[in-house]
């Protein structure tokens, strides 16, 4: 009796360890789902357009396909607000979506963001700027491949240096961020021995800068540093051109123009400098490799938001590619210690401490174009140190 | 001195923008939530015809045409079986408007900027008052000076205007006399619609024309529309000069104050004067 109970048992025993082991938090899904929340409508409806462009050449670069599986995107319209985000990401999140990819405002961007700590699921970023949404001892799941607004700021005070500038007078979005960002911009201009002489603070969605033009022009600036980006940009760039500003004060700031704002401005925008996310002239095998995809399969230039879109999703996938692993928890500490030597602008580092890749900044001005270049295009003045643009870790 | 100057050309746009909005109420008790999405489509008309002709003074000419027809079309198919019902259709459809004509203006035109240049003749500043002033600030002050006299003469001193007033103030009545109220209002109507898209053309140079355009000049409007009084052009205008010469004034000495200012005039005007800072019981004009 107790020799057949033991014979059962050791059978029983040896049935079991040749099972395979349960399934894991890294249980292999039917194919890799990305929930892609970015703006498809309103203001910012081009935006998300682009960075759809981009990522589906990432994608297409790969054959469509990750950890041996297909890629599948499911891409949301946040509208440009936290809320729709939010609800859409969970319910992706809920379909299965393995990471989020979004958004393009940044009050979408920190909203997704609660939910990817929740939810333990990666988020990247590749174009909102809030300096909030990569902080040291901020997200672990966060990751931002792309400008920060501090960033572009003190890109904006390196051209100001590099110009000979000794005066400025600032025009600043009357919003929170732009207000952090030209208080930063004081304070380092100060550190540099730059003067300013004046700032007004101007209500987002403002259609009339003429009085505070006026007293740009009157002052004895020589430098307008233009701290609003967007619709108000434009609008701040025709009524200025209308009196000539540009002439004799430079105009610039940190995300001022690219192709698509100047050719909104117009003849305006020649002479303006901006700080440059990304640009297709910008010479490396990565960015031609890309640039000519992207031409070929959308007949137009890329603009930053497709350029960044596509270099930090190709990072994203080639370090989830390299886990040979389903758990995301190795995506992100693979991830946040991960240099892409090969990156469209050249070389960004993954800092561990914050999780914002450090790179180089690009600086340009407003050209006239010659075919088949954009009639108006951005020319890059200017590549800045990284170390002068990011604070020690 | 510029600082007034500055204020004037606000004031004319501020006009030109509520125009349309307060003779569509005053003259068919509409209150006409599409009039942003009009104004954004006389922009987006303007463009499409200066990039066709290189001439920003045809554009001028015809894009209010264009979509004073549409608004004619509008109320004839739409608004006309529900004027005798309550407002509240009224307004859900002219918010349906704004959807359709957005929609419309997406599928056309796509979701670029697009843009429409200074006119030459306008491409140099004016040294006025120790300021340069943009010349193509100082028509708007003309055009706008204009386009409120033939406004208001229109409606004061024209038989046309005449009858407009009686179709408004007694429909039975007018009708009875031999007037044709549904034509009268229908004519109305594209008249405002018209309006709106001149103020679209006029700002085209100005702003970047954009879908989001209409919806961040309409508040303006209600603002202008409400402290002058609901249906009241010559209290539009006032109001325009009050608004235009308090944010030209706002923007020289506290710029992040602006629309504080604006708002408390607002409700300055609620608390005080309800039916408008400017109005007169009985006057549509």
């Amino acid at each position: 009796m107790h020799r057949r109970l033991f014979m059962k048992t050791s059978a029983a025993a040896a049935l079991a360890a040749g099972l395979p082991a349960a399934p894991s938090l890294a249980q292999e899904p039917a194919d890799f789902h990305i929930a892609a929340v970015l703006a498809f409508s309103g203001a910012y409806g081009i935006i998300g357009k682009d960075m759809r462009q981009g990522v589906e050449i990432a994608v297409a670069e790969r054959q469509g396909r990750v950890l041996g599986k297909p890629i599948r995107i499911s891409w949301e319209d946040d509208e440009t607000r936290p809320q729709p985000a939010v609800q859409k990401a969970t319910r992706l999140l809920a379909n299965g979506a393995q990471m989020i990819f979004g958004a393009v405002g940044s009050a979408s961007t920190l909203a997704l963001q609660s939910l990817a700590d929740q939810r333990k699921v990666p988020l990247l970023v590749t174009i909102s700027a809030d300096d909030k949404i990569t902080r040291v001892g901020g997200s672990r799941y966060t990751f931002r491949t792309s400008n920060t607004l501090g960033m572009e700021i003190r890109m904006c005070v390196e051209f100001a240096k590099a110009r000979g500038l000794k005066k400025i007078y600032g025009v600043t979005a009357d919003y929170q961020a732009t207000r952090d960002g030209w208080e930063l911009f004081q304070a380092e201009a100060k550190k540099a021995g730059i003067g300013i002489v004046g700032n007004d603070y101007a209500p987002l969605g403002n259609r009339d800068f003429s009085v505070i033009v006026d007293k740009m022009a009157k002052s004895d600036a020589d430098g307008i540093a233009v701290i609003i980006t967007g619709n108000d940009a434009v609008t701040f760039l025709k009524q200025s051109g209308q009196v000539g500003l540009g002439k004799t004060k430079a105009q610039f700031g940190p995300v001022l123009q690219d192709e698509t704002l100047a050719a909104a401005v117009g003849p305006a925008s020649v002479g303006v400098f901006s700080g440059v996310r990304y640009h297709f002239s910008v010479e490396n095998a990565a960015n031609k490799k890309f640039v000519e995809a992207y031409r070929a399969k959308y007949n137009e230039w890329p603009s930053s938001f497709a350029g960044e879109a596509y270099d930090g999703m190709s990072w994203w996938l080639d370090v989830v590619d390299a886990t040979k692993s389903w758990d995301r928890e190795k995506w992100v500490e693979a991830f946040r210690t991960s240099t892409r030597e090969n990156s469209v602008e050249g070389r960004k580092v993954m800092r561990t401490c914050d999780h914002q890749a450090a790179q180089v900044g690009l600086w340009g001005e407003v050209v006239e174009g010659q075919a088949p270049l954009p009639p108006l295009t951005m020319k890059i003045t200017n590549t800045f140190d990284a170390a002068n643009l990011f604070e020690a870790c | 001195m510029s600082t007034i100057v500055i204020g004037l050309s606000l004031s004319f746009l501020l006009f030109l923008l509520a125009a349309g909005l307060t003779l569509i109420f005053g003259m068919l008790g509409v209150i006409n939530f599409a009039h942003g999405a009009l104004y954004m489509l006389g922009a987006y008309v303007c463009f499409q015809i200066v990039n066709w002709t290189g001439s920003f003074w045809i554009g001028l000419m015809f894009a209010p045409i264009v979509v004073a027809a549409l608004g004619a079309a509008m109320e004839m198919a739409a608004l006309k079986p529900v004027y005798e019902r309550d407002h509240i259709y009224q307004l859900l459809l002219t918010f349906g408007f704004i959807l359709v004509i957005e929609e419309a203006v997406k599928i056309v035109w796509g979701l670029d900027y697009k843009q429409v240049p200074t006119p030459d003749v306008f491409s140099q500043p004016v040294a006025l008052f120790g300021s340069q002033i943009p010349s193509y600030r100082l028509f708007i002050i003309g055009f706008g000076a204009t386009v409120s006299l033939a406004l208001f003469l229109l409606l004061e001193r024209s038989r046309l205007g005449m009858v407009i007033r009686a179709a408004s103030s007694d429909a039975d009545m007018a009708q009875t006399l031999g007037i044709d109220v549904a034509k009268v209002r229908t004519g109305v109507f594209a008249l405002g619609a018209g309006l709106a898209a001149l103020g679209g053309v006029v700002a085209a140079p100005l702003v970047p024309i954009e879908l989001g355009m209409g919806f961040s000049v309409i508040i303006d409007c209600f603002v202008v529309v409400i402290i002058g009084g609901l249906g009241n052009i010559r209290g539009a205008i006032l109001a325009a000069l009050l608004l235009g010469m308090a944010r030209a004034a706002g923007f020289t000495y506290a710029p992040e104050w602006v629309e504080l200012i604006t708002f408390v005039l607002l409700i300055a005007t609620l608390m005080t004067r309800p039916a408008g800072l400017f109005s007169r019981k009985g006057r549509a004009a």
